[in-house]
C-alpha cells in the first residue's frame, strides 16, 4: 500500500512543480496510479507464479525422497528434534507417533529437515490482485484530496498531509503489530520516507520544468 | 531448499580413526581387519534389564560378535539389535555370544532393550567412543560408532570385521554365516553354508 501512496505523492509533487495545468496534473497521476497498480499486479502474479512452481518442485522432490527412505527420513527428522532440544527418547516417541501418519510424516519431515512446507504456496492470482488493489488504495490517499483541491499549492500541500497521516498510521500500525514499545518511531519512519520521496520529486520536477516551458 | 538426506547419511572417511589424536600411529592406523588383536575392554552394559559390566577377557565364549551401531533409539538400528536377538540362540549353538555397542549410557540402553521388548544379549555402553576408537569405526564428526561387526576368535583376534554405510543394514545371517564358517576350521567356499562342501585341505587359499 505504502507504494500506492509515496508513488502517487511522488508523482503529484514532481509534477506540481514541472506542470502548472491541474487537470493534466491529475491525469497524469492517474495514469501512474492505472501503471503502477497494474506493473505491481502483474509483477506479485508473476513473483509468486514462479516462488510456487519451484516450491512445488522442492516439496514434491523431498516427499519423494522421504517415501522412498522412510527410515533415512525418520533419522534425519529425530535428529532436527535434537537439535530444537528434545532428548532423544523422547524424539524418538514423537518420530513413531508421527510415522501412524505417513502423510504427517512426510509433511512434518519437509518442514524441519528440508525447511519447506504445503503453506508456504502462494496464490499467484489472490496475491496479483491484493498487490494492484492495495496499490491503488494507496494512491487514492494523496489523490482524492488533490482532485477535489484546485487551489495551486493547497493541492499539493493537502495531498502531502494525507500522505504524512496515512504513512504515519501505517507506520504505527506496523509498530503494534510489532508490539514495539516506540510505535510513534515507526509511524515518524514511514513519514520521513513519505516526505523524503516527495521532496526529492518535487525538486526534480522543478528542475525539469524548464524543459516543459512552464513551471507551477 | 533442495538439500536431502545425503548431508548426514554418508559417513565421512577421514572422520573414521582408531585412537585419539595423540596416538602415535594416529595415521596409520584403520579399522581393525582379520588378524589383529581384539583390543580389551570393561564398560557398563545393559544385560538383562540390569545394569552390569562386560570385560573382554571374562568372557568364555569360543566366538564373540562384537557389533557397534550408531545411537540407542533410531529407526535403523533396532532392525539389527532385534535381529540379533532372534538369531541368538543360533549363535549360542556355535559358541558364539552377542555384544551390541554404541556411545549411549548403560541406562539408556536398558530403555532401550525394553523398548524393543528385551534382549538376551548386553548392550556395552561405549559413552566416550574409546572402544570403538580401538576398533577404528568411530567416527569423529558425528561422534558415533560406525555400523561395524567383528567377529572375535577364541585368541581373541579379529577373525571377521566389516562396515556398513550408516543408512545400510548389516545381515545377521551373513554374520552367523561366517560364524559358522569360523567354527569349521576349514577351508570354506564363496557362499558356503553347513551342508556344502569344504574346499581341499591340501589348498590354504
Amino acid at each position: 500500500m505504502q507504494d500506492g501512496v509515496l508513488t502517487t505523492a511522488g508523482v503529484l509533487a514532481g509534477l506540481s512543480g514541472a506542470v502548472a495545468n491541474h487537470s493534466q496534473v491529475v491525469l497524469a497521476a492517474l495514469a501512474s496510479t492505472v501503471a503502477g497498480a497494474l506493473s505491481m499486479g502483474v509483477g506479485a502474479y508473476l513473483g509468486t507464479h514462479a516462488e510456487r512452481e519451484v516450491l512445488r518442485t522442492e516439496l514434491d522432490r523431498a516427499g519423494k525422497e522421504i517415501r522412498r527412505n522412510p527410515y533415512i527420513a525418520q533419522e534425519e527428522l529425530l535428529r532436527e528434534l535434537e537439535k530444537e532440544g528434545l532428548s532423544r527418547e523422547a524424539g524418538y516417541r514423537v518420530v513413531k507417533l508421527l510415522s501412524t501418519a505417513p502423510g504427517l510424516l512426510v509433511s512434518t519431515t519437509e518442514e524441519k529437515v528440508f525447511g519447506i512446507g504445503g503453506a508456504m504456496l502462494g496464490n499467484p492470482i489472490l496475491d496479483g490482485v491484493v498487490m494492484g488493489v492495495a496499490f491503488v488504495a494507496g494512491a487514492l490517499v494523496p489523490l482524492a484530496p488533490f482532485v477535489f483541491i484546485a487551489e495551486p499549492r493547497v493541492d499539493l500541500f493537502a495531498a502531502l498531509g494525507a500522505t504524512a497521516i496515512a504513512l504515519y498510521s501505517v507506520g504505527y500500525y506496523e509498530g503494534w503489530l510489532a508490539d514495539r514499545q516506540r510505535r510513534w518511531q515507526s509511524g515518524l519512519r514511514f513519514l520521513a520516507i513519505a516526505m523524503g520521496a516527495a521532496a526529492i520529486g518535487y525538486l526534480i520536477g522543478l528542475l525539469i520544468s524548464p524543459l516543459g516551458g512552464s513551471a507551477g | 531448499m533442495g538439500r536431502g538426506f545425503s548431508r548426514n547419511s554418508q559417513t565421512d572417511r577421514s572422520s573414521i580413526v582408531c585412537g585419539t589424536r595423540d596416538h602415535p600411529l594416529f595415521a596409520l592406523i584403520q579399522m581393525l581387519i582379520p588378524g589383529d588383536p581384539a583390543p580389551s575392554f570393561d564398560l557398563p552394559a545393559a544385560i538383562d534389564d540390569r545394569i552390569d559390566h562386560v570385560a573382554l577377557r571374562r568372557i568364555t565364549a569360543d566366538l564373540i560378535v562384537l557389533f557397534f551401531y550408531p545411537r540407542d533409539f533410531s529407526f535403523i538400528c533396532p532392525t539389527e539389535v532385534a535381529g540379533f536377538n532372534k538369531a541368538m540362540k543360533l549363535f549360542a549353538e556355535e559358541n558364539a555370544t552377542i555384544l551390541g555397542a554404541s556411545v549411549d549410557s548403560a541406562e539408556s540402553h536398558s530403555r532401550w532393550a525394553r523398548e524393543l521388548g528385551g534382549l538376551g544379549y548386553p548392550l556395552v555402553a561405549d559413552e566416550n567412543g574409546e572402544t570403538a576408537r580401538s576398533y577404528g569405526v568411530f567416527d569423529e564428526k558425528e561422534r558415533v560408532a560406525i555400523r561395524a561387526t567383528f567377529v572375535i576368535d577364541s585368541e581373541r583376534k579379529i577373525a571377521f570385521s566389516s562396515a556398513t554405510s550408516i543408512n545400510v543394514g548389516r545381515s545377521v545371517s551373513e554374520t552367523l554365516r561366517i560364524v559358522r564358517a569360523i567354527r569349521t576350521g576349514r577351508l570354506c567356499p564363496a557362499e558356503w553354508t553347513p551342508g556344502v562342501d569344504f574346499g581341499p585341505d591340501d589348498v590354504k587359499y
